[in-house]
């Protein structure tokens, strides 16, 4: 199966799944940080490979990165995107004290790793449940520097199985009537191969 | 003057443009020049070797390939086969963790599969700034052949 053979069914159906498993790691992140954690409709992207960073906006921009590979049954990436001042806002709420600039010690990359690895159990736990499938996260990994390069690690994942990525989005953000509002994307990419696991729950043939 | 080089991508131009890549990371920017037409190709590849049997998608998105193919369409236009030479940068390993064999640090393999290929072909390799943990942006001056090499968290750039 290939990303564009997917007809508005499944393409629904992915988006569906995405929101219940965002809405189980929304309601994780909101009670780490004590505020409330609203999630935006989640759309798909099937985009060539090379456009991807564009889309994200733009190659060059700085950001914090956390990545889990799907295992079990079924396989694909996830990857939580946070710029650098939500990244540096969960890290005052979390820890404590920070300087006023966001730093990447060891300290602070364990506790993002652990938001990372707290969002994704929560919503591949979720979607297991839906799936009545095993997903298990790796454990997370972490790198600060420019979106491009951040991305570029699971864009080579993906590339080895086609031109094309299909980007499950979520985007969430903090209540707006605190001082700070926490930002971030959500992205799921399915791996092409295992993508049937997540659409045989909508028992539509898809051959 | 200057012109994006996206992922999977090779772009010929003459002096004075300036060809950019812009966040590299475990990706290979190759860049190939021919100091005397004054005509240079830079490329950003994301996987070391094309398969063979299954091979998927462009030419452009393999490093050794995507080497030939360069050199080949350099030749068409106007670039001389025996003056050519290259540089490469990127090739990160942005994620480090405990179990680097999961990703069997892509990078590292995008970098010696640029090596193996330029020995192939016979073009020297005069610089290479690969490796580490850092994404990079290139800046390809097809006036003087330079690469100009940034990288967002440390201060200053490097020319090679």
């Amino acid at each position: 199966m290939t990303f564009r053979e997917l007809n508005n069914v499944q393409l629904d159906t992915l988006k569906e799944l995405s929101n219940i498993g965002m809405g189980h790691a929304a309601t994780a992140l909101s009670q780490m940080i004590g505020q409330t954690v609203n999630l935006r409709v989640p759309h798909i992207t099937i985009t060539e490979i090379s456009q991807v960073p564009e889309y994200l906006g733009g190659a060059e921009k700085l950001i914090v990165g956390i990545t889990l590979q799907i295992l079990g049954d079924a396989r694909g990436s996830i990857m939580l995107l946070f710029p650098q001042d939500s990244a540096h806002y969960l890290l005052c709420n979390l820890l404590g004290h920070q300087e006023k600039g966001l730093i990447m010690n060891e300290v602070n990359v364990s506790a993002l790793k652990e938001v990372g690895n707290i969002l994704a159990s929560a919503y591949l736990s979720a979607l297991g449940n839906l799936l009545d499938k095993t997903m298990i996260p790796s454990i997370p990994m972490l790198a600060y520097d420019m979106a491009g390069a951040v991305v570029d690690y699971v864009l080579i994942n993906l590339s080895q199985s086609g031109d094309l990525a299909m980007i499950v989005e979520t985007d969430f953000s903090g209540d707006s009537d605190q001082d700070f509002a926490v930002k971030g994307h959500f992205f799921l990419l399915p791996d092409p191969a295992t993508l049937d696991i997540f659409l045989n729950v909508t028992g539509e043939p898809h051959e | 003057m200057s012109e994006r080089v996206s992922i999977a991508q090779a772009r010929i131009d003459r002096a004075p443009e300036v060809l950019k890549a812009y966040g590299l990371g475990s990706c290979l920017a190759v860049s190939l020049y021919d100091p005397e037409a004054g005509i240079g190709s830079l490329g950003h590849m994301l996987l070391p070797c094309r398969p063979e049997k299954t091979p998927l998608g462009s030419e452009s998105k393999y490093v050794d390939t995507g080497i030939y193919q360069m050199v080949d369409e350099l030749v068409r236009a106007g670039a001389n086969r025996e003056r050519l030479v290259a540089k490469i940068t990127g090739g990160a390993n942005m994620f480090e963790t405990v179990y680097q064999t999961l990703i069997n640090s892509i990078g590292a393999r995008n970098a010696r599969s640029a090596r193996v290929t330029l020995a192939e072909l016979g073009i020297p390799l005069l610089g290479e700034e690969v490796g580490g943990n850092r994404g990079r942006t290139v800046e390809f001056d097809l006036a003087s052949g330079n690469m100009m090499v940034y990288c967002a968290r440390e201060v200053g750039q490097i020319s090679i």
